[in-house]
């Protein structure tokens, strides 16, 4: 398989789920997006290994894991703290006695809204990702000029 | 830091010079390897410092000991670490 037909089905595969998201959503069945999700991402990793024109050697391999590595590092720090808050405030009981000015602490973001909001962090991991990605390419010299 | 990163440059190698002795370009030495052309410029630059195994690789192409195709600079080591 070509490179671009890689990106080709890479992209066809989004638009599925995509739409397989929105049939759960009318639906109002999860379960349809999850299968579906984990079935396209196993698809395109499985259709990447049969790209023949796309090199890999040890310094791309460097630099992939150099990036993953520290998206990894930044990413589980936002994430638990952000997931740490919405526990603290799931499990939110009022004290005994009651304080005279009882005060319920400062709903940074409901239940409901964590899951949106993880999901958005999610999302933002990939540009992060892309970020480390350039930096360490760059580092590496991927885009070096030649002299020859 | 780890060897492999390049960044202090203590790793010299003269790929350059047996790439002219040989009449090879980058692409046609990356292709021998297995390698990217990028990488072989990358190493070339100091850029990367290729692995153990790359290095061999390199220098059994040109057949010669590795030590002729990468020397290690303890000196700019101990002068990147201050």
């Amino acid at each position: 398989m070509k490179k671009n037909t890689f990106y080709l089905m890479a992209g066809c595969i989004a638009l599925v789920l995509l739409a397989v998201f929105w049939y759960s959503v009318e639906v109002h069945n999860p379960l349809f997006i999850e299968i579906a999700f984990v079935v396209g991402i196993v698809g395109a990793y499985l259709a990447r290994k049969r790209v023949t024109d796309l090199i890999e050697d040890e310094r791309s391999a460097k630099i992939t894991e150099q990036a993953v590595l520290r998206t990894f590092q930044v990413f589980w720090v936002g994430f638990c703290a952000i997931s740490i808050g919405a526990v603290m405030q799931i499990l939110y009981v009022p004290q005994f006695p009651r304080e005279i000015f009882f005060t319920r602490p400062p709903e940074i973001l409901s239940p409901r809204m964590m899951g949106y909001f993880q999901l958005g962090l999610l999302c933002l991991t990939i540009f992060l990702y892309v970020g480390f990605r350039m930096y360490y390419a760059r580092k590496y010299g991927e885009w070096e000029t030649d002299e020859e | 830091m780890p060897a492999n990163m390049g960044n202090g440059r203590p790793m010299k190698n003269k790929i350059k010079v047996f790439r002219a002795m040989y009449d090879l370009t980058q692409e046609d030495l990356a292709q021998a390897i297995g390698v990217t052309r990028q990488t072989i410029l990358a190493i070339e630059k100091g850029k990367y410092v290729p692995s153990l195994e790359l290095a061999f690789r390199i220098a059994r192409y040109f057949k010669v000991n590795i030590e002729e195709v990468f020397t290690y600079d303890a000196e700019a080591r101990t002068v990147d670490e201050r």
